[in-house]
């Protein structure tokens, strides 16, 4: 009746495989069986490849089974991979960028250091400017304690011996730079002087401390804090294309699972005419549902952490540079007033300062100001000539807050519009009026600008946080939920197969 | 029946083994490394020099010499590269050879500009330079800042930003005589065909040491650094990895104090003062 017993007695025919039909019913006796083996034994033995073909049909179906579950292994530990990929830089990202950004607040101290002192320096002995010198110095005492925590930070996170080189030169050179700084202040206060320029004496001991802080101080803390944005980029880069490969992988495997699952519904379908297994059925379902969440989630994953990093981080660290650079440019301000003879070098350091926070081609700063005042806005940028400076950057970003944006920028326009009113005083000879500007108005607005400028930080911070969140939530239950999903499946699996493989038995 | 039960677990093993290589071969696919095209991992550079810089980069019978050379050389020592070959490089072309691939690395007297940075990427800066004026030592006594300049005349190289300093930024109206370069420049100073140089001080330290050599006439070079010149490092834009390295080679360069004797060696005749520590990196990104 059936192909296997019309076989039986035949010699060993050329035939691929054994055509195997339901044998009869289970019970003690399957005949099926022995002719089967009967038949497999006179067979030539088959080469290569071809002999780990299984022959019979249990064999088939114990190869399918063994074949769904390697593969769905294989599917489930690599889902796990890309879910950890993502965990661990979610992780990362999480703590070591707000580390780097505080970090990034050492050259904003430092910088701040220096800008007080001068200030201090500037308004003189006088009781008429005691408060004023007296906040400068609570300043300059303020920023050097927080100059010290973020150096800390920083050192901190160093990786390698340059980098912790770099972080014990800076704390060296800062405890020289403090020397030098008392010394001045104490100077200044025992040769008293109107508003302007302290004694030559003084002027020396301040540009030793100002030299030292801009040529030794401020780029070994810029150059730290950019050693230390590199963790979050590599971390960023690494982990971003391991989910987005972990995704395509998942879903390959998850395509050939599927293949696998089909080959042998068809195979069963066929050899035992059944149309359909369902528990078969639903095992592929089951598996489709895996392979497409996991894809989803892997891929919302990548684009938290692209978040993150390119409308959170990268705003942030570049908003807190440009705030420290646009800090020490107001201190070139008050340095220009405080010491005459260098004054060309001071002019020209507040141009190449501006100029990296907002860059407008220009000449001079005469006319860089005059393009800076008609500049409309920061949002509407022309493709082919777009603004540079790191305001311009941050107009440029989909991301940014166009009203914060107009802030920063009315603010920006309010402090070059005071320079040139300060630097026209001065070239009139009315240095005294100049110091005022300077000392007041001036740096009411400019702390204005400075805050608007935190402003727009905290926009980027918030979506920072937001990506961080989803990224943290998006992998909540993973380390259960794919084990779980994996059993169901193997579950299925033996619920579709058992019933057919007992009829072997 | 004992024969059946034993075989079982074999051929599950065997239909497990197909799985497992079935599985192996599907991995295998997913992993497929990117190459790598970034300066930071590469076994041979070849940097890009300038040919006519006396003090900084010039070519002479034997090859190339010059503080940028050094430079180069050490840059390429601490990103252990051993097979270093040079070109030569002029401002003209210095952005279409990184662009295309021509030369890896850049080491020539190259500021960083913000219109530069929209075409190539910028590692370092290795120094930072200031404008100085280099007179004959006889009108020393007169020349003390940019604005004794006014109504000199004074050497103009077209496309240099230095004369345009000099004029329009510090308003200093000095005569423009034109030269083809600083070389010239020098060559027009000595024959009194203009009175004063003003660009780089590495440059002018250059051209100081080089009159002193050919045995010129006396000449001084006045310290007013009315600007910041930071040469950087010019690297292909988007080779993020390979413009950190050079930057660890720097900082390390710095920290075992090479440059200061570089600079010792090279300008040290001309009494300008070095600074020391490294200098404030652009960033890489």
């Amino acid at each position: 009746m059936t192909a296997v017993q019309q076989q039986g007695g035949a010699p060993p025919a050329p035939v691929p495989a054994p055509q195997g039909g339901p044998p009869a019913p289970p019970g003690g006796v399957r005949p099926g069986l022995a002719d089967v083996r009967a038949r497999a034994a006179a067979m030539p033995p088959r080469k290569g490849v071809r002999r780990a073909i299984p022959r019979t049909n249990s064999g088939r179906i114990r190869a399918f089974v063994a074949g769904v579950v390697v593969v769905l292994v294989a599917l489930l530990l690599l889902a796990w991979n890309g879910v950890d990929d993502a965990r661990t830089g979610v992780r990362v990202i999480d703590t070591a960028g707000p580390q780097v950004i505080a970090t990034g607040d050492l050259y904003f101290r430092l910088t701040d250091m220096d800008a007080q002192l001068a200030h201090a320096l500037l308004v003189g002995t006088q009781p008429a400017h005691q408060a004023d010198r007296a906040q400068a110095l609570a300043r300059y005492d303020a920023s050097r304690s927080k100059a010290d925590e973020a150096l800390i930070q920083a050192a901190r996170l160093a990786r390698d011996g340059t980098e912790r080189q770099t972080a014990r030169s800076l704390l060296d050179s800062l405890g020289r730079y403090e020397q030098l700084a008392g010394k001045a202040l104490l100077q200044d206060q025992n040769s008293p002087h109107a508003a302007g320029p302290p004694s030559d004496q003084v002027t020396k001991m301040y540009r030793s401390a100002t030299d030292m802080m801009k040529l030794e101080l401020l780029p070994q803390a810029y150059n730290l804090t950019l050693d230390n944005g590199t963790i979050v980029r590599h971390t960023y880069e690494d982990k971003r294309s391991a989910v987005l490969t972990g995704r395509t992988v998942v879903v390959v495997t998850g395509l050939v699972l599927l293949v696998l699952l089909a080959g042998f519904q068809w195979s069963m379908a066929k050899r035992f005419r059944r149309l359909l297994n369902l528990p078969l059925a639903l095992t592929t379902v089951a598996v489709v549902v895996v392979v497409a969440w996991t894809a989803a989630m892997l891929g919302s994953q990548a684009s938290a952490l692209s978040k993150a990093k390119t409308d959170g981080f990268d705003s942030i660290l570049a908003l807190a540079r440009a705030r420290a650079i646009g800090n020490s440019a107001q201190a070139d301000q008050t340095r220009f007033l405080l010491d005459p003879e260098r004054k060309d070098t001071y002019e020209q350091v507040f141009l190449s300062k501006s100029q990296t926070v907002l860059y407008l081609p220009a000449d001079n700063l005469t006319g860089y100001q005059d393009a800076v005042r008609g500049l409309k806005g920061l949002k509407t940028q022309r493709d082919d000539k777009p603004i540079l400076g790191f305001l311009g950057t941050e107009g440029r970003r989909p991301s940014s807050d166009a009203k914060a944006l107009d802030d920063v920028l009315a603010g920006f326009k309010k402090f070059q519009q005071n320079d040139r009113q300060m630097r026209d005083l001065v070239s009139s000879g009315d240095r005294g009026q100049a110091i005022t500007l300077q000392t007041g108005q001036a740096a009411t607005d400019y702390a204005a600008y400075d805050q608007s400028l935190v402003k727009l930080a905290a926009v980027h911070q918030a979506t920072f946080d937001g990506a961080m969140k989803d990224g943290k939530g998006g992998t909540k239950g993973w380390q259960y939920g794919l084990p779980l999903a994996g059993l169901a499946v193997v579950l299925l699996l033996v619920v579709g197969v058992r019933p057919r493989l007992a009829e072997y038995r | 029946m004992r024969s059946h039960r034993a075989g079982r677990p074999t051929r599950w093993l065997r239909a497990t083994a197909l799985g497992v290589a079935a599985a192996a071969a599907l991995t295998a696919c997913g992993i497929a490394g990117a190459s790598e095209s970034s300066v930071a991992s590469k076994e041979r550079l070849v940097i890009g020099v300038n040919a006519d810089q006396p003090g900084l980069g010039l070519k002479t019978g034997g090859g190339y010499r010059g503080f940028d050379v050094e430079i180069a050389k050490q840059i390429a020592r601490f990103m252990k590269v051993t097979d270093v070959e040079f070109k030569t490089i002029t401002s003209a072309t210095r952005e279409k050879v990184l662009r295309d691939g021509e030369v890896d690395l850049v080491v020539g007297s190259y500021s960083i500009t913000p219109e530069r940075k929209t075409e190539v990427a910028f590692a370092g800066p290795y120094y930072v330079t200031h404008q100085s004026i280099l007179v004959r030592a006889a009108d020393a006594a007169r020349v003390k800042t940019v604005h004794d300049l006014a109504g000199r005349r004074v050497c103009m190289v077209p496309r240099s930003v230095s004369f345009p300093r000099v004029q329009k930024e510090r308003g200093v109206p000095a005569l423009p005589v034109e030269a083809s370069g600083y070389n010239d420049c020098l060559t027009k100073l000595v024959s009194k065909q203009l009175d004063a140089v003003s660009t780089d001080d590495l440059i002018l330290a250059g051209l100081f040491a080089k009159n002193a050599t050919d045995g010129g006439p006396a000449l001084t070079l006045v310290k007013t650094s009315f600007s910041d010149e930071p040469y950087g490092v010019g690297i292909k834009q988007g080779d993020v990895d390979g413009c950190e390295a050079v930057n660890k080679a720097i900082t390390r360069m710095y920290q075992q104090g090479i440059p200061a004797k570089l600079l010792q060696a090279q300008f040290g005749s001309s009494g300008l003062e070095f600074t020391k520590t490294v200098p404030q990196f652009e960033g890489c990104e």
